[in-house]
C-alpha cells in the first residue's frame, strides 16, 4: 500500500510538470486543445495528490508501522483524532499535507473559474502547478512520506507529546489553509503581470480566496496563541516565536492588502504596491516553510534540522526573482492614473494603515532574522526577546487602532479638514469620558491608558456606524431596529463585515493591553490543606490525583478556589509524563470569565511527601481575545460571502454610505 | 479603465509615457526593489550555510547554572567547576533509559575523580523521594540536585532524558561526532556506553 502512496506522488508530479508545460505553451501558442489539456492534468495532478494523503491516512488508521512515518508519529492506544492528525504532526507528513491544500484550492479555482478568465486562467494554473510541483519533488526525492523500514516494529513512538493536544486538529489545518491559500490571488497576480491585463480583474477575481485564506490564517494565528496559552503553561498566548512570527508576518501584508486592493478597485491607484504586497505575502509564506524547516533559526516549533532548507530557500529565490523581475518589467503599465487627493480620505488612511502593517512586519521580519544575521557578522546568535517586540510593534499596533477609529469619520475621495475634526468632537469628548472613568478606578499606567483609550476611540467611533445607520434607515423604511441592523448589513455586508471585524480587532486590543499590563504572578509551594493568594483569589491545595493509560501518566494538583471567601470551584493543573517519548508537559487549569483568567500551574513536585509547587497568574481580559476571534471570523464571512443575484458593491455602496456616513 | 492595457501591447512596456526621465532615475526604484530582495536572500543564504543546532552548541562555552545538591549544598558551574572537566548528566527516577547508565556513571566517575573531571547529576521533573530512592538504589555518589523549575535543563534545551553533557577545563561544550554525519553534536542523547565516555575523558584530561 505504501508503495501505491509513493507512486501517486510521482504521478502527481508528472501531471502537474505536463499541465504547467502545456499550459504556457498552450497559451502562448494560441492553441486551446493544449490549454484544456493543461488544465485537465492540472485536475489529475491535484487528485493524485489528495489521493496519496488520503493513502497516508488509511496507513496510519491501520497502523501499518513498517511504513517509517506511521511508526515515527503514531504509536498503539493512541486517541483516533490524534492518529488522525499525525498526517502533519510531523516533516513528510506536514509537506504532503500542504501538498493536498494546495491542490484542494487549484481544483476549486479551476472549477470555480471554468471558462471565465481564458487568458489569465492557463497562466494561473501554472504557477499553482509550478508551486504544486515543488512541493511534490520534494517529497518524491527527500522526503517520501511513505517510506518503508526494513522490519516491522512492534509499536511506533507516538506523536511529539508537545502536539498531544485537541488544539493538533485544528490549528496546523487552518495555518496550512491559510498559507496555502495565498498561492491563489499570487497565481493570478502573476497571470496579470504576464498578460498585461493589470486592470483589477485579478483583484476582482481572487477576492474571494484571498478572503477565505486570511480568514483561516487570522484563526490559525489565534488557534496558536490559544494552543501555547492553554499547552505549554507558561501563561501566555503570545511568545515572539520565530514560528509565531512566521504565522504574523504574511498576515500582516495580507492585511495591508484587502485593504489596499478596495483603494485599486475604486481609484485605480496603487497598482504597483498591490503587486508587491501579495508578492511579499506569498515569499512571507514560503519564508515562513523555510524559516520552520532549515535549522536557521532555532525555535520549539522548528521541525527537526533537515536538509530541505536548501530547496526552499530556492524556490523562495525563484519565485521572488521571477515576480520583481515581472513588476519591474510592467512597471508602466502599473503607474497609476489618480493621486491621492485629500490626507483627510479614507484612501489616504488605508495607505497609511498600508504602511503601518508593513512597518509591523519590518519589525517583526527584522527581529526574527536577529539571531542569523548577528551569527552571520559577530559570530554570536542573539536572540531578540519579546521587549524588542513589544516595544517596537506595541506603538505602530496603538496607531493602527488609531487610523482604524478615524475610518468611519472619513469618506472615499476625502474630506475638508473641518468637516473631519466636527466629526471628530463627540467620539472625542466619549473617549475623554472613558479614560477618566479608567483612570478614577485605578488604571494608572500611562500606556495601558492610551492602549484602553484608543481601544475606546475605535470601539465608539465603529459602533456608531451601525447606531447612526440603522436609525437612518428605521427613519427611511420604518422597520424595527433589529430588522433595520439586520438589513443594513446585508444591503452592505462588505462594508459592515469590515467593521464587525474592526470591532473584533478592539476586543482583541482590550485583551492584549489588560493581560500585557496587569498581569499578576504568584509561585508557592504548599502541602496538602495549605493555602496561597493571588489577587482576591484563595487556591487551597486538596491533594495529588495520579491517572494513567498506554501512552501517558497524569498528576493532578487538586486546588479548591475561592474568591472573596465564596468556594467558586475546584481546578486541576496537571502534569503529564509521556512515557514513550521521556517527556513531561505541563498543563494549565483556566478559570476564565470575562474580567480576567485564573491560571494554575504546576510548577515543580520538588520537596517531600505530597507537596506541590503552584504558579498561579491572573491574565486580565484575555477572554476578549477569543471573543474577538469568533466576531473576526463573523464579520470575514459576512464581507466576503458573495452577493446573491444582486448587483453589489459600487452602487449599493455608495448610497448606503450617503446615507449613514454624515459626510 | 486601462483601456490602454488589453492584450494587444502584450510584451512591450510603455516607454512613451515615461521617455523624458533619465535613464538613472527610471531604474531607481526597480533597483533599490531589486537590491533589497537580492540583500534578503543573501542573507538567508549565508544564515543557512551558518545555520546552528538549538540550544548549547559543541565548542561554545556552556550555559552557567547553580542548583541546590540533594545533600544541601550549592554547586555553581562557573564558579566551583572552573578548569575542571564537568560531566553533567540529565536524568530522572521515572526514566527507563536512566537506568541502564546509572552505574556506569557512578563507576567511571570513581575512576577519574582524581583527574580533574566532576560529574554533575541534574534531576528532572521529578519526585524528591523517587528521587532520592535512586540515587541509594545505584549509590551514585558524586554531586547530585534537583532542577527546580526546569530551569537549568531548559537552558540546556534538554529534549528528554537521559542526556549527557561534557564540558572541558575551558568551560566549552565539548563536541561528540554524530552517528552517521560529519558533524558534531554537542550532547550524549540516551545512555552514553563505557567506552565512549572513558575515551573522551582520557583524552580531556591529557588536554591543556
Amino acid at each position: 500500500m505504501a508503495d501505491i502512496g509513493y507512486l501517486l506522488i510521482v504521478l502527481g508530479l508528472a501531471a502537474a510538470v505536463y499541465s504547467m508545460v502545456t499550459s504556457v505553451y498552450g497559451v502562448s501558442a494560441r492553441r486551446p486543445a493544449l490549454v484544456l489539456s493543461g488544465r485537465n492534468a492540472a485536475l489529475v495532478a491535484a487528485g493524485l495528490t489528495v489521493g496519496a494523503a488520503l493513502m497516508m491516512e488509511f496507513l496510519l488508521l491501520t497502523h501499518d508501522f513498517n511504513v517509517r512515518y506511521v511508526a515515527e508519529t503514531t504509536q498503539l492506544g493512541q486517541s483516533l483524532y490524534l492518529t488522525i492528525t499525525a498526517l502533519w504532526g510531523a516533516q513528510a507528513g506536514s509537506l504532503l499535507f500542504w501538498s493536498t491544500i494546495l491542490a484542494g484550492y487549484t481544483i476549486s479555482v479551476i472549477l470555480v473559474t471554468r471558462n471565465q478568465h481564458r487568458d489569465l486562467l492557463p497562466w494561473a494554473t501554472s504557477v499553482l502547478m509550478l508551486t504544486l510541483a515543488f512541493f511534490l519533488t520534494v517529497l518524491v526525492f527527500l522526503r517520501n512520506p511513505f517510506e518503508r523500514l526494513t522490519f516491522i516494529p512492534a509499536d511506533g513512538t507516538g506523536l511529539n507529546p508537545l502536539l498531544q493536544h485537541g488544539g493538533m486538529m485544528i490549528h496546523p489545518p487552518n495555518l496550512y489553509m491559510g498559507f496555502v491559500g495565498f498561492t491563489v490571488p499570487f497565481a493570478f497576480a502573476m497571470a496579470a503581470l504576464i498578460t498585461g491585463r493589470l486592470d483589477d480583474t485579478w483583484i476582482r477575481t481572487t477576492r474571494i480566496w484571498t478572503m477565505i485564506a486570511w480568514t483561516f490564517l487570522s484563526m490559525g494565528v489565534l488557534l496558536g496563541g490559544r494552543w501555547a496559552y492553554d499547552v505549554l503553561g507558561w501563561g501566555g498566548y503570545w511568545g515572539w516565536d520565530p514560528v509565531e512570527n512566521a504565522s504574523l508576518l504574511p498576515w500582516l501584508t495580507a492585511t495591508a492588502f484587502i485593504h489596499s486592493v478596495m483603494v485599486q478597485e475604486r481609484k485605480g491607484m496603487l497598482k504597483i504596491w498591490n503587486m508587491i504586497l501579495i508578492v511579499a505575502t506569498y515569499g512571507l509564506v514560503i519564508f515562513g516553510t523555510f524559516l520552520t524547516r532549515s535549522g536557521v533559526i532555532s525555535s520549539v516549533h522548528a521541525f527537526a534540522l533537515s536538509n530541505l532548507g536548501p530547496m526552499f530557500l530556492g524556490f523562495l529565490t525563484l519565485v521572488l526573482l521571477m515576480a520583481v523581475g515581472l513588476i519591474i518589467y510592467r512597471r508602466d503599465l502599473l503607474r497609476s492614473k489618480n493621486q491621492v487627493e485629500s490626507l483627510v480620505s479614507r484612501e489616504a488612511s488605508f495607505l497609511l494603515n498600508n504602511m503601518l502593517m508593513v512597518g509591523v512586519c519590518f519589525a517583526v521580519l527584522w527581529g526574527t532574522i536577529f539571531p542569523m544575521i548577528s551569527e552571520i557578522f559577530t559570530g554570536d546568535k542573539i536572540t531578540v526577546g519579546p521587549p524588542f517586540f513589544n516595544k517596537t510593534v506595541g506603538p505602530i499596533f496603538a496607531l493602527t487602532m488609531l487610523v482604524m477609529g478615524f475610518i468611519p469619520l472619513i469618506g472615499w475621495g476625502g474630506a475638508t479638514t473641518e468637516k473631519f475634526l466636527r466629526h471628530l468632537i463627540r467620539p472625542a469628548i466619549a473617549t475623554g469620558i472613558g479614560a477618566l472613568a479608567l483612570f478614577l478606578l485605578g488604571v494608572h499606567q500611562v500606556y495601558a491608558l492610551i492602549g484602553f483609550s484608543l481601544c475606546l476611540f475605535t470601539g465608539y467611533t465603529t459602533v456608531s456606524e451601525f447606531v447612526n445607520g440603522t436609525i437612518a434607515r428605521r427613519r427611511a423604511t420604518g422597520e424595527n431596529p433589529f430588522q433595520a441592523l439586520v438589513n443594513l448589513i446585508q444591503r452592505n455586508r462588505r462594508r459592515y463585515g469590515g467593521y464587525l471585524v474592526h470591532i473584533a480587532v478592539v476586543f482583541i486590543g482590550l485583551g492584549i493591553v489588560g493581560s500585557q499590563f496587569y498581569k499578576q504572578e504568584v509561585t508557592q509551594a504548599l502541602s496538602p490543606g495549605e493555602s496561597m493568594q493571588i489577587g482576591d483569589y484563595t487556591l487551597t491545595y486538596l491533594g495529588l490525583q495520579q491517572d494513567s493509560d498506554l501512552v501517558k501518566q497524569d498528576l493532578y494538583g487538586q486546588l479548591m478556589v475561592s474568591q472573596g471567601g465564596q468556594q467558586v470551584g475546584v481546578i486541576s493543573p496537571q502534569q503529564e509524563f509521556f512515557t514513550a517519548a521521556n517527556q513531561v508537559m505541563t498543563i494549565p487549569a483556566i478559570r476564565s470569565t470575562p474580567k480576567e483568567d485564573l491560571y494554575v500551574i504546576v510548577a515543580g513536585i520538588d520537596t517531600q511527601s505530597n507537596s506541590l509547587t503552584f504558579t498561579a497568574h491572573i491574565n486580565p481580559l484575555v477572554m476578549w481575545i477569543w471573543l474577538g476571534g469568533v466576531l473576526l471570523i463573523l464579520g470575514t464571512i459576512i464581507a466576503a460571502w458573495p452577493a446573491a443575484r444582486r448587483e453589489p458593491a459600487p452602487v449599493t455602496e455608495a448610497v448606503a454610505e450617503r446615507a449613514s456616513t454624515r459626510i | 479603465m486601462d483601456s490602454i492595457t488589453t492584450n494587444e501591447e502584450f510584451s512591450a512596456p510603455h516607454e512613451a509615457v515615461v521617455e523624458a526621465r533619465p535613464i538613472w532615475r527610471r531604474w531607481l526604484w526597480p533597483g533599490v526593489g531589486l537590491g533589497i530582495v537580492l540583500v534578503f536572500l543573501g542573507l538567508l543564504t549565508l544564515g543557512l550555510r551558518t545555520a546552528g543546532v538549538p540550544g548549547p552548541q559543541a565548542g561554545q562555552p556552556a550555559p552557567d547554572f547553580s542548583l541546590t545538591l540533594f545533600d544541601g549544598k550549592p554547586l555553581s558551574l562557573r564558579q566551583d567547576l572552573a578548569g575542571k572537566v564537568v560531566v553533567v548528566n540529565f536524568w530522572a527516577s521515572w526514566c527507563t533509559p536512566c537506568r541502564d547508565e546509572a552505574k556506569l556513571l557512578e563507576q567511571t566517575w570513581q575512576d577519574y575523580r582524581n583527574k580533574g573531571v566532576v560529574f554533575v547529576g541534574i534531576n528532572y521533573v521529578d519526585t524528591e523521594p523517587e528521587a532520592r530512592a535512586y540515587i541509594q538504589e545505584y549509590h551514585n555518589t558524586y554531586p547530585n540536585g534537583p532542577d527546580l523549575g526546569s530551569k537549568i535543563s531548559h537552558q540546556y534545551r534538554v529534549q528528554g532524558v537521559p542526556e549527557t553533557f561534557v564540558i572541558d577545563k575551558q568551560g566549552n561544550i565539548v563536541g561528540l561526532p554524530a552517528a552517521g554525519t560529519s558533524s558534531q553534536t554537542p550532547k550524549f542523547t540516551g545512555p552514553v556506553t563505557a567506552n565512549q565516555l572513558a575515551a573522551l575523558l582520557d583524552q580531556l584530561t591529557q588536554a591543556p
